[in-house]
């Protein structure tokens, strides 16, 4: 199949170096302590945080850091085919495991010591790329939730179809079966936190590939912050300052 | 769950008997409802309803199938309710399994009538095809994304809005078949049929809480009811499901003065829901 045409579009009608639209909103979830709804595309993820509280379970009390925990769930009508899936699939299980240590790595865990950070993640829609739609949420969620960062941790995809390097893969990309590159980076420490690969890539090509998702991982990085400006604005706005 | 003190139950309770409750409504108020459709492109119709800080999703996806053979000229709807862990920590893992249940069961009474389908608030004869062979099945998933009480009426609204934005697809069956064989049949997809959605009745829960029952109550409300009666009430005034949840007891005669107090604020709700509805498409179409 041919996913990059002679003229240079994808099928999608981007050229190979262009992301999808990104859309943010923060505060979505009006409960929580911090909250941000993430769009790249048509993918759509929900990131909510609760905490830093008091740890349910005792057992898990860790004396000297926070203890984070992290949740993904998909929602019934957020794939193509409507199916149901039993929670706790080994998917989910692997993508929970993946944000929690991407996240784990920007918190500062050691100012919180004895306390629990919840972060769930529940995907709307889902268009390739949740992983990296998934971290860009719960970063602003816990930027909202005012939890002390080390950076904003932001992540991308990238992929190579048709000897072309593509930034952000969408479903149909990413079912073709060549390499998917996910990176999760901190743009201001200039330090890769997340890196996951499928299939197989030259090394040379591979750092090609890389580079592509980090550039992307910073213009997700500037969009963020714009946000986040925005919203800090606002709350200083509404306090009359 | 919520954790309250003495002098917030007080609070609560004392609001609630004075007809001013803490967010200033009356008794018998609802607070802003705001509708968005259109939110779930993939499926053929969604929408999402906040009330407050109550936040629901709900989406209608159709799939053709084949009618059970108990009842070959009617089509089939199912409602699943999913509580997202983002609403509260509390669902996560299986946490929210038993809520969920309790509310799809508590969504099927009220919308879907009895067991043959009878008194149902959609109507299930204009999902069918081709009679004992195709029928449209309708599923309503529904997402709790953020809970502030009041789930039930606001997951009503939501799937009354979505259900009023889905489009089916016009379906084309090929003269010819007959006997056994499944019809061959050719999916449009220009054409989409609206489903008429003037009966889909809107559901009205009232809380006890004290001597006194309140309308859409929060979560802190909430935890100060006694008991609770969700009612589901359509255009004409006709009751179409009913359930009561909650522990204490209520007496027969307080039950059927709640039930004329939820017909009378359901008429209420149904005309605001129906304006929110006409909006949100209009703001869907313009866009």
């Amino acid at each position: 199949m041919e996913y990059v045409n002679p003229e240079g579009l994808r099928l999608d009608g981007r050229r190979p170096m262009e992301m999808r639209q990104i859309r943010a909103e923060i505060g979505s979830v009006a409960k929580a302590d911090g909250s941000a709804l993430f769009e790249m595309g048509n993918t759509k993820v929900i990131a909510a945080v609760y905490g830093p509280r008091e740890v349910q379970n005792r057992s898990q009390q860790i004396s000297d850091k926070a203890l984070v925990r992290c949740e993904y769930s998909m929602a019934n009508f957020s794939t193509g085919d409507r199916m149901r899936k039993p929670k706790g699939d080994r998917r989910s299980t692997e993508i929970s495991l993946v944000i929690r240590q991407t996240m784990e790595a920007c918190i500062m865990t050691h100012l919180m010591p004895r306390s629990q950070i919840d972060i769930f993640v529940q995907v709307l829609q889902a268009d390739g790329g949740t992983r990296s739609a998934c971290i860009n949420a719960a970063t602003l969620a816990l930027a909202d939730a005012g939890i002390p960062l080390r950076d904003l941790v932001t992540s991308c995809s990238a992929g190579y179809l048709n000897s072309t390097p593509l930034l952000d893969l969408n479903y149909v990309e990413d079912s073709a079966g060549g390499p998917d590159v996910t990176v999760g980076f901190l743009p201001k420490l200039d330090k890769v936190t997340l890196l996951q690969m499928d299939s197989k890539l030259s090394i040379d090509l591979f750092e090609n590939v890389m580079q592509l998702a980090i550039e992307g991982c910073k213009a997700v990085a500037n969009y963020i912050r714009e946000i986040l400006l925005e919203n800090t604005k606002q709350l200083e706005y509404r306090r009359g300052l | 769950m919520v954790g309250l003190s003495l002098g917030e139950k007080n609070f609560i309770q004392g609001g609630i008997a004075q007809d001013l409750r803490s967010d200033g409504r009356k008794r018998l108020t609802y607070r802003p409802v705001s509708v968005e459709t259109g939110v779930i492109p993939q499926a053929n119709g969604s929408a999402r309803v906040r009330m407050g800080a109550t936040d629901v999703i709900s989406s209608v996806k159709a799939e053709l199938g084949k009618p059970s053979s108990l009842q070959p000229d009617k089509g089939k709807v199912s409602i699943y309710v999913d509580c997202s862990p983002t609403a509260a920590p509390m669902f996560e893992g299986r946490g929210g399994d038993e809520l969920s249940t309790d509310l799809s069961v508590a969504l099927q009474c009220c919308l879907l009538g009895g067991k043959s389908g009878a008194g149902a608030g959609i109507d299930l004869s204009s999902l069918i095809v081709v009679e004992g062979k195709m029928c449209w099945g309708l599923y309503i998933d529904c997402l709790v994304v953020s809970s502030d009480g009041n789930l039930l009426d606001a997951l009503g609204a939501a799937i009354k809005a979505a259900l009023s934005n889905t489009g089916i697809p016009r379906v084309l069956v090929a003269a010819g078949a007959s006997g056994d064989e499944q019809p061959e049949v050719d999916i449009s997809d220009e054409e989409f049929l609206q489903f008429d959605t003037s009966d889909v009745p809107v559901i009205v829960t009232l809380t006890k809480v004290g001597r006194h029952y309140i309308v859409d109550a929060t979560s802190e409300e909430e935890s100060q009811m006694s008991s609770a009666v969700s009612i589901s009430v359509n255009r004409k005034g006709h009751i179409c499901g009913l359930t009561k949840r909650g522990g204490a007891g209520l007496d027969p005669s307080i039950v059927l003065d709640m039930i004329s107090v939820a017909k009378h604020v359901s008429e209420q709700l149904m005309n605001k829901l129906d304006s929110e509805i006409a909006a949100a498409e209009a703001v869907e179409d313009d866009s």
